[in-house]
């Protein structure tokens, strides 16, 4: 909200500086978010007066002027045809920043700076209207009136020396979105009196009843409906100050009735509406809702199609508005307009906000209701938009005005405890100082008979422009705010009363440290994306229904595809070597119930690591080797390792999914915990990536419970182990994992350790065989083992090597 | 005998270089190591030899038989590690053979920073789901329905009545409806907003939500946690202030602001020339809150309070453009 400094000192005396203003008013709770001096773009500009024109000794088109500034005189080359002596003209000095460049096509700003102008000095320019940002005119310079004294500062000729707030007003603080509002957090942090302009509306003889009839159906959504008659206005241009005060604080100027209904929307934060009074058929107005299936135009020229629940003001006939949020095109204001209504009213703020919302629609006036408005409020407005009207747009106002006020809203009653107000904002503050603080910013007090008796409570009259107040905690933030933040002591020693619930283990940072002490590279991606990509993963993809664009339609099924947009993006910048990693969710929508949070949703956080390019950073005794499955499928080894997670079994499936191929199944006890594999080289094609990825992708919550957390000692072995290596030739489709299991079964508990040093193919063993060598750990927990028991462990396996694989053992 | 050995020797030597491939020494090892190779026939030849000669032949033969097995291994290692000639160099200016280097994101190396300072005090880690629904995202937050405090949040729908979070603070919620109090948490976790993408917003960011309720917890309290964590996460010589602000699910309502790093307070373009910078959003519990959870207003009071990963991280390390973070340009993220 823009709030005019200027303006603000009509209503309370403000004794400091625009700054110190904006800094008290944030710490009250009305943020000033940044201070615009309007005058500012004017500095180095002044009023001068040309004394003496003469011709360009050079060239035809220019002029060389000498211009008084009252304090000295400056040469200026100007280029206007319309320059001469005598006048009293605007003038930018050197280092003054012209707003628009008359020669620039986009019109932007131009520094004055001394220049020679085909051979003769130039130390200033006199401007347009167009360069001083103050019209369209770029034929001359703007001539001022031959009044201005010389010399003074342009800002103040033109009367645009003003200071400007921007006021981030929070939801809850209705009665702070127009210029009185702050005016009265000003006189309260001040403490000085506010100053309200007393009104006298000037009437003519008539009655407004007689002409006019208002019938409220909808007193629930309608409590209070007031009015004014003015007849014989002209419709035509406000004058100056107000379209300028009304443009400073960000509303378009439009005719002088709707800019007095701004101007007074903005003064004291009552939305009013200007009806056109020979449109309203039969002088009639009715507040109703329930009207169904109309199509209705709005001022803003669109057709709106209405809902029995929309609030409605109509004629005898017709409908001519949408309550609180914008009127109809039927009755609008124009040119040739001269009876004017003027509506005051009271909406309820959730009926407003609902039809805002159905509507698509946020006007000045539907923000101000549906965050409630003041009902008490209505009658000073109309007349003040009414004073101003016939001063404006001359016309007489009928007598007396329309006010159908069935039920008067009744002030609200708040008990607070002063004892509660100490403990919950630990401080102490007496029970006088809380009223001086209350009664600053409005409250009365009501000195409820149930209260007289014990002094620890205090009752209280909320003033009717603060909806937001209906509790006692409610008081307190008032008895917070006006006590100041900054005088609540901070206190550093708190309690330390820990929960009996044992929080569970936070693993991502160990899983993370883990690869990153591996050399990978965490990144964090985006989890939206097209719907398209998703489907990828998985069927169960979850679609936002109100995407920012058709590329975050949906949410991600897996980490893969935009760390393939990762990796692409960096291949494309050069840095085709890439180790990483991310930890993060996907999400799933279920049409049966299994979401461990809501019905048919669920979440998965998981780990995905990917490589690409070289294995090894470049060195220079090594020739550079690419990554492969293997280094992938390593690191994965690796880190169940070291989180001690064991029955991991890797499963080869041919054929594994839609983004990846050649690959194998992690499982631990059995079930699907994720995969490492290649991925598929049309996926690679859509992402525009030419080498080879590989992945593997780990479902976290798979492991989490698996990890063992209490480590438990295992005695180390007394007696030696004993070393033997085994070689054996196999046919190609007995895979490590069978011969591993043989070995396992036949090496009794003596075997503690199986590890592959060798692979060898070739033509030596026959070209379709292929040939592992294992090293294999012996020993007891009880005693030297000899020679001769480990022979018959040896033969053990070789037996089963030999009977169930075919296996060839090489000596 | 001697002369032989010498010649099988010499031969080896010569020959392992211009072994290439595994299978050359594979023929190799059948040359010289197998059993019946050259190095072979010479052990059976020794029996035929003299007694007193033999012990002498021996040691040379087993000299032989170990020089052609440490040619064959370290030629063998050679072509497997697939290495160009590992010369022996004497500039040991040289470079060493170094690993890649990986690190945590700037937001999980934030929010690490911030977790441990939370950590020390007390408070625990808890966990929600990024799909919410309407309840526990605004209901029971103390957002009626129709209300314009809605209207601070541009929401992201899955249904009517499902959406994207768009604060960690429904986890509040959950987080009570389970646990009775003390209850001492933090919340860290992704949310998002349906806002246009620019440098200064994104669709998604990350928050860390703070939960203390008690026996008689104050805001004088709730200032204290702060201004501690904010010190020892800023310095300890920062300066702060604390001014009212709305939400709807605290009251009173706070924001905090410290002074700006980058211009010491002067006023610069990060801090909108104010001199502060604002790092977080908090407030007393509202008792509104304690009703949908079934806990006694009049027994317990509590604090709440929230920040943005991204903004700090943006402040600390002075990143002008928010999605610079999403990005994960290796360049930049090897800058942390
Ligand atoms: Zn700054």
């Amino acid at each position: 909200m823009r709030i005019s400094l200027g303006w603000l000192k009509k209503y309370v005396a403000i004794n400091v500086s625009p700054e110190e203003l904006a800094h008290s008013l944030t710490m009250c709770g009305l943020e000033v978010e940044s201070i615009e001096y309007l005058g500012a773009k004017y500095n180095h500009f002044v009023v001068g007066k040309v004394i003496d024109v003469q011709k360009h000794p050079k060239a035809d088109r220019l002029t060389v002027c000498q211009v008084d500034i009252g304090a000295e005189k400056v040469q200026i080359v100007c280029g206007a045809p319309n320059v001469a002596a005598g006048q009293t003209v605007p003038v930018g000095l050197i280092d003054a920043v012209v707003p628009r460049d008359q020669h620039d096509p986009n019109g932007n700003p131009l520094k004055i700076s001394k220049v020679s102008l085909r051979g003769v000095e130039s130390n200033g320019m006199i401007c347009s209207e167009y360069e001083l940002g103050l019209g369209d005119d770029k034929e001359g310079i703007l001539v001022l009136e031959a009044s201005a004294p010389i010399g003074v500062p342009l800002a103040d000729q033109l009367g645009v020396n003003d200071i400007i707030f921007e006021i981030g007003v929070t939801p809850n603080r209705p009665d702070a979105l127009s210029h009185i509002g702050i005016a009265r957090e000003v006189a309260a942090i001040q403490n000085i009196k506010l100053m309200l302009p007393a009104i006298d509306v000037q009437t003519n003889d008539t009655s407004i009843s007689d002409l006019v009839k208002v019938i409220i159906e909808d007193v629930e959504n309608c409590p209070r409906y007031s009015g004014r008659l003015i007849s014989g206005v002209k419709i035509g241009k406000s004058p100056l100050w107000l379209e300028r005060i009304l443009e400073s604080v960000g509303i378009r100027p439009i005719n002088n009735i709707v800019d007095v209904t701004n101007y007074v929307l903005m003064e004291c934060g009552q939305p009013l509406h200007a009806f056109d009074f020979d449109k309203v058929s039969n002088g009639t107005i009715i507040v109703k809702s329930g009207i169904d299936d109309f199509n209705f135009t709005t001022l803003d020229h669109k057709e709106r199609k209405l809902r029995p629940d929309t609030l409605m003001i109509c004629d005898d006939k017709k409908p001519i508005a949408i309550a609180g949020v914008m009127g109809g095109e039927n009755t609008e204001i124009t040119q040739s307009t001269t009876r004017v209504f003027i509506e005051s009213a009271y909406f309820l703020p959730r009926s407003i906000r609902r039809t805002a919302k159905y509507f698509g629609l946020s006007t000045d006036a539907s923000q101000r209701f549906e965050r409630g408005a003041d009902p008490e409020i209505t009658l000073w407005a109309l007349n003040k938009a009414a004073d101003m009207i016939i001063s404006i747009a001359g016309g007489t106002v009928l007598g007396n005005s329309i006010d159908v006020y069935p039920n008067k809203i009744k002030e609200k009653e708040i008990v607070i405890r002063i004892s509660k107000v100490n403990e919950l904002l630990g401080i102490t503050i007496s029970k006088k100082e809380i009223i001086d603080l209350l009664t600053k910013i409005s409250f009365k007090l009501s000195n409820k008979e149930s209260t007289k008796s014990n002094p620890d409570l205090l009752s209280l009259l909320v003033p009717s422009f603060r909806p937001d107040i209906e509790r006692e905690i409610d008081v307190i933030e008032e008895i917070a705010r006006m006590h100041g933040y900054d005088n609540i002591p901070v206190h550093e020693i708190t309690k330390l009363r820990l929960s009996e619930n044992n929080p569970p283990k936070d693993f991502l940072p160990i899983i993370r440290d883990c690869f990153i002490g591996a050399g990978l590279q965490e990144i964090v991606t985006n989890s939206m994306q097209p719907i398209s990509i998703a489907t990828l993963a998985s069927d169960n993809v979850v679609k936002i229904a109100n995407p920012i664009s058709r590329d975050m339609e949906a949410l991600r099924t897996s980490l893969l595809p935009s760390m393939l947009e990762v990796i692409r993006e960096n291949i494309f910048k050069g840095n085709s070597s890439l180790r990483l990693f991310e930890i993060g969710k996907t999400y799933y929508h279920h049409h049966s119930i299994i979401g461990e949070y809501l019905p048919q949703y669920s979440e998965k956080t998981q780990l995905l690591i990917a490589f690409t390019g070289n294995q090894n950073p470049l060195r220079w005794d090594e020739k550079p080797r690419n990554i492969d499955f293997f280094d992938v499928k390593g690191e994965i080894e690796s880190f169940f390792q070291k989180i001690f997670l064991d029955n991991i079994k890797f499963i080869h499936y041919p054929n594994t999914n839609a983004l990846s191929e050649r690959g194998v199944h992690i499982e631990i006890n059995k079930e699907y915990a994720g995969m490492v594999g290649y991925v598929r080289k049309e996926i690679l094609k859509q992402f525009d990536i030419e080498n080879e990825v590989i992945f593997a992708e780990i479902d976290i919550e798979k492991i989490i419970n698996k990890i063992k957390i209490k480590r438990h000692y295992t005695t180390l072995p007394k007696y030696p182990s004993m070393i033997r290596d085994i070689a054996l030739v196999i046919e190609p489709n007995i895979t490590m994992d069978k011969i591993e299991e043989a070995i396992k079964a036949s090496g009794t508990s003596l075997l503690k350790h199986i590890e592959l040093f060798d692979t060898y193919s070739g033509k030596q063993i026959g070209d379709s065989k292929k040939s592992y060598a294992f090293r294999l750990e012996f020993y007891s927990e009880d005693h030297t083992l000899t020679q001769n028991e480990i022979d018959g462990v040896m033969n053990n396996i070789i037996n089963e090597l030999e009977h169930k694989l075919k296996a060839i053992i090489r000596r | 005998m001697i002369k032989k050995i010498e010649q099988i020797n010499q031969s080896a030597t010569a020959e392992i270089n211009s072994v290439k491939t595994l299978d050359e020494l594979e023929a190799f090892r059948i040359k010289y190591l197998a059993r019946n190779g050259l190095v072979g026939d010479l052990f059976d030849a020794l029996k035929t030899l003299d007694k007193s000669d033999r012990p002498l032949m021996g040691k040379y033969l087993n000299d032989l038989r170990n020089n052609a097995q440490s040619l064959f291994d370290k030629k063998k290692e050679e072509i497997e590690s697939n290495t160009t000639i590992r010369q022996e160099t004497d500039d040991l200016t040289l470079p060493g053979r170094r690993r890649w280097i990986g690190s945590r994101h700037p937001l999980t190396q934030t929010l690490d920073e911030i977790k441990r300072i939370f950590y020390k005090m007390g408070f625990e880690v808890a966990d929600g789901p990024e799909i919410e629904d309407d309840y526990h995202n605004f209901e029971a937050l103390n957002f009626p329905p129709d209300h314009p405090a809605r209207d601070m949040q541009d929401t992201f729908f899955i249904t009517d009545k499902i959406l994207l979070r768009t604060h960690t603070s429904p986890v509040q919620i959950r987080v009570m409806e389970k646990q009775k109090p003390p209850v001492r948490v933090i919340i860290p976790g992704r949310v998002y907003r349906n806002e246009a993408i620019s440098a200064r917003s994104y669709c998604l960011f990350h928050q860390v939500e703070g939960l203390y309720v008690d026996e008689g917890v104050t805001f004088s309290e709730l200032k204290g946690t702060l201004v501690t964590f904010a010190k020892q996460f800023y310095g300890s010589s920062l300066k702060f202030r604390f001014r009212p602000s709305y939400f709807p699910f605290t009251e009173p309502s706070a924001e905090m602001d410290i002074t700006c790093f980058l211009c010491n307070g002067k006023g610069c373009r990060v801090c909108k020339q104010t001199g502060w910078l604002e790092i977080l959003g908090c407030g007393m519990v509202d008792p509104n809150v304690y009703k949908y959870v079934g806990y006694d207003e009049e027994k317990i009071s509590g604090y709440a309070f929230g920040m943005g990963i991204e903004r700090i991280a943006m402040l600390m390390y002075g990143i002008d453009d928010i999605r610079i973070l999403y990005q994960n340009d290796i360049r930049f993220l090897k800058q942390f």
